[in-house]
């Protein structure tokens, strides 16, 4: 069985809205089990985890992680939906992919994401910002 | 300031600060004191601290963070100190016109004598300039 | 244990990210690090959202002087994703022969940059000589030096003119034969083996669980190179090994890199003489984006590009992505910066290749009795090897 195939049934109904193209998988998983999913994909199948993007659409804010399966070429894309656009809150990745830290600062920076159990949850472009930013980044700024 | 400038421009010592650029112009700079162009054979040199600096290269577009270091750099300069500005981020602002990060106006933050423009400038335009430079300064 | 610390930067030129460092040192050894970033941030993923994608392409082409066709690649891997567009086969050619150009002239720049910090001048002024027929070749395909213009969505701008390309050959014949003249002088010689043989250790684990890419982790035993897993463009199409090293050092990372320059030059001349037969078009015209989102990478000469796109249908995406190898690669210094000695900082920090590196910094350590005095980062890179020297010539 392949790889993906065997991370698919292994995750079962943890995932939804699965979108297959050539060598990219994009699915939908809920906040309470991104944990999981990312454990699974960065310990057992030895994925790289490449970065994560955040996307503002209507129906809130969306994180899109995109692990690296470095043997295949394959990405596996979980894609985190928050609905609260205000207060954002997702949990962290970082207890078990020590890379995420920046990752993660960067997202809070851009888009005011906050996460949970993030050992040092500051801005990282815009720390010591001479203009003292309160906003995201992407937010609230006249270019 | 005649006498002075003369005896300037015998040997300008060159100071390179980098204000967000895209990197590539530091790139030619550094270029131009290697053997394929040889800057020194003009008396210039590229200097590691601003105390030594007759003339200051800068490029980029200064993003608002590092606008005040800039600043600060240009104030701890013995003067008279001639700037020049490397690219055509310098003198346009590129692509980086919509860029909500920028400072509005570079010339606010330091006076600038000179501007080269190209995107990179070709090695052979930056020594053109500073050739202008020193004739300027020869009065 | 009384940590002082010592601040580096923000001035310190390692340009691409300017960064501001802080070492908390005991005595001489190092025994944390801080950075921070933010300093070269111009916002170029908010400006592409703006632009069409042709014109994002030119745009992504100025986010960093050294890699400035790995971003454009990536990025026309990106919108090509999308719609899984095919590009024609002279074109695929074309694409890696720059792309392949490229790695030859970032990996010179930073072995050139590399001796100057450890005190090598001379190996700084004799590659970088070398590094001048790479800009001229790309002056002849492109007509810049740098910021080429070649990439589009569905192949390349310009051809590669056939009348050109015996002088191309000519040029890489000679790069070859002085790569294969540096790759041994690099090995064989004493003082540059100890001086950084063991020096700023990135271990296997440390590399995956920072998932460091590129020569950085390649030098630390963890396979993975883009131009092998994804085989796009040429790249399934020529002959080429992916060189991995074990210890992790920066000394291996050297050796990595002339290596890799010793394979680039097999791969362009493969592309060469594929050019030479075959003809064709070098363009796919592409009208229309359809909604859906892309990803696109590329291996640059530090590591993986990655591009994310996500279109609506419109000639603008929506959100682009972008991130740079350096991003990941630089949170390793916290892992490969303790306990080593101050004089082996610079090298270690210029290591990973974090675009392009530093000229002299004045700082202040604090010592033991606590007077302060100011050193040079770089004199004292450079004694250290001055001692080596001496010892090693002093023992024959
Ligand atoms: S002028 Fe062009 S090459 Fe120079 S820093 Fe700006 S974008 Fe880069």
């Amino acid at each position: 069985m392949d790889k993906d195939e065997k991370f698919f049934k292994a995750m079962g109904d943890k995932i939804s809205s699965r979108i297959d193209k050539k060598r990219r998988f994009y699915f939908n998983v809920k906040n309470e089990d991104l944990r999981e999913v990312v454990d699974y994909l960065f310990k057992t199948m030895g994925c790289r985890l490449s970065t994560a993007t955040g996307i503002e659409m209507y129906h809130g804010l969306e994180i899109l992680y995109h692990f690296s399966d470095d043997d295949t070429g394959t990405y596996f894309c979980p894609r985190v939906v928050i609905k609260d656009k205000e207060h954002p809150k997702v949990k962290s990745i970082v207890p078990i992919v020590k890379g995420a830290e920046w990752i993660e600062r960067e997202l809070f920076d851009f888009w005011g994401i906050e996460f949970e159990d993030h050992p040092r949850m500051e801005r990282l472009l815009a720390l010591h910002h001479p203009q003292n930013l309160k906003e995201p980044m992407r937010f609230g700024r006249d270019s | 300031m005649g006498w002075y400038n003369k005896r300037l421009a015998k040997s300008l010592w060159v100071f390179h600060v980098s204000g967000s650029p895209c990197n590539n112009c530091d790139i030619e700079i550094l270029d131009l004191i290697t053997p394929a162009f040889d800057v020194e054979r003009f008396g210039l040199k590229l200097v590691g601290s601003i105390r030594h600096a007759d003339v200051l290269l800068v490029t980029g577009i200064f993003n608002q963070k590092i606008a005040p270091r800039i600043k600060k750099i240009y104030e701890q300069a013995p003067k008279p100190i001639f700037v020049v500005a490397v690219g055509t981020c310098m003198s346009g602002d590129c692509c980086f016109k919509d860029s909500y990060n920028k400072v509005k106006k570079r010339e606010d933050i330091i006076p600038i004598d000179l501007y080269i423009p190209g995107c990179p400038p070709k090695p052979e335009a930056m020594i053109a300039g500073v050739v202008k430079l020193i004739g300027v300064l020869n009065g | 244990m009384i940590a002082n610390s010592i601040p580096i930067g923000p001035f310190h030129p390692l340009l691409e990210e300017a960064e501001y460092f802080e070492l908390k040192v005991d005595g001489e050894t190092v025994v944390d690090i801080d950075m921070e970033i933010g300093w070269m941030h111009r916002g170029h993923e908010f400006i592409s959202e703006m632009k069409t994608f042709t014109q994002s392409i030119y745009l992504v082409e100025r986010i960093c002087g050294i890699c400035s066709t790995s971003h454009p690649i990536a990025c026309v891997h990106a919108i090509e994703d999308i719609d899984n567009i095919e590009i024609p086969i002279r074109a695929k050619y074309i694409r890696t022969l720059v792309g392949e150009l490229e790695r030859i002239h970032s990996h010179l720049l930073w072995l050139g940059l590399a001796g100057h910090f450890i005190g090598y001048d001379t190996l700084w002024m004799w590659v970088w000589r070398y590094r001048e027929p790479v800009l001229q070749m790309f002056e002849i395909i492109s007509g810049n030096r740098n910021h080429y213009g070649m990439m589009r969505i569905g192949g390349v701008a310009k051809d590669v003119d056939p009348a050109s390309i015996p002088d191309l050959a000519k040029i890489f014949d000679m790069l070859g034969k002085k790569m294969a003249m540096l790759a041994g002088a690099v090995k064989d010689d004493p003082v540059l083996r100890s001086r950084l043989k063991g020096v700023g250790v990135l271990s296997y684990d440390d590399a995956v669980a920072y998932c460091a890419t590129g020569p950085t982790s390649r030098a630390s035993g963890v396979r993975g190179d883009v131009r092998k897993d994804e085989s796009t463009d040429a790249y399934g199409l020529v002959e080429f090994d992916e060189i991995v090293l074990p210890n992790g050092d920066v000394y291996d990372k050297l050796v990595l890199r002339v290596l890799e320059v010793i394979e680039s030059v097999k791969i362009c001349r493969q592309c060469l003489e594929k050019l030479k037969e075959i003809k064709g078009p070098i363009l796919n015209d592409v009208k229309e984006i359809s909604p859906g989102e892309g990803i696109g990478r590329y291996e640059a000469p530090r590591g993986e590009v990655f591009h994310y796109i996500r279109s609506d249908g419109s000639n603008r995406p929506i959100r682009h992505k972008v991130r740079a190898p350096s991003f990941v690669n630089i949170p390793t210094y916290t892992a490969s910066c303790k306990g080593i000695p101050v004089a082996d900082v610079l090298i270690t920090l210029a290591s990973i290749d974090p675009c392009y590196c530093c000229t002299e910094r004045s700082l202040k350590v604090v010592n033991k009795e606590n007077d302060p005095c100011l050193i040079d980062l770089l004199k004292i890179s450079r004694e250290k090897t001055e001692r080596i020297r001496r010892e090693i010539n002093g023992s024959k």
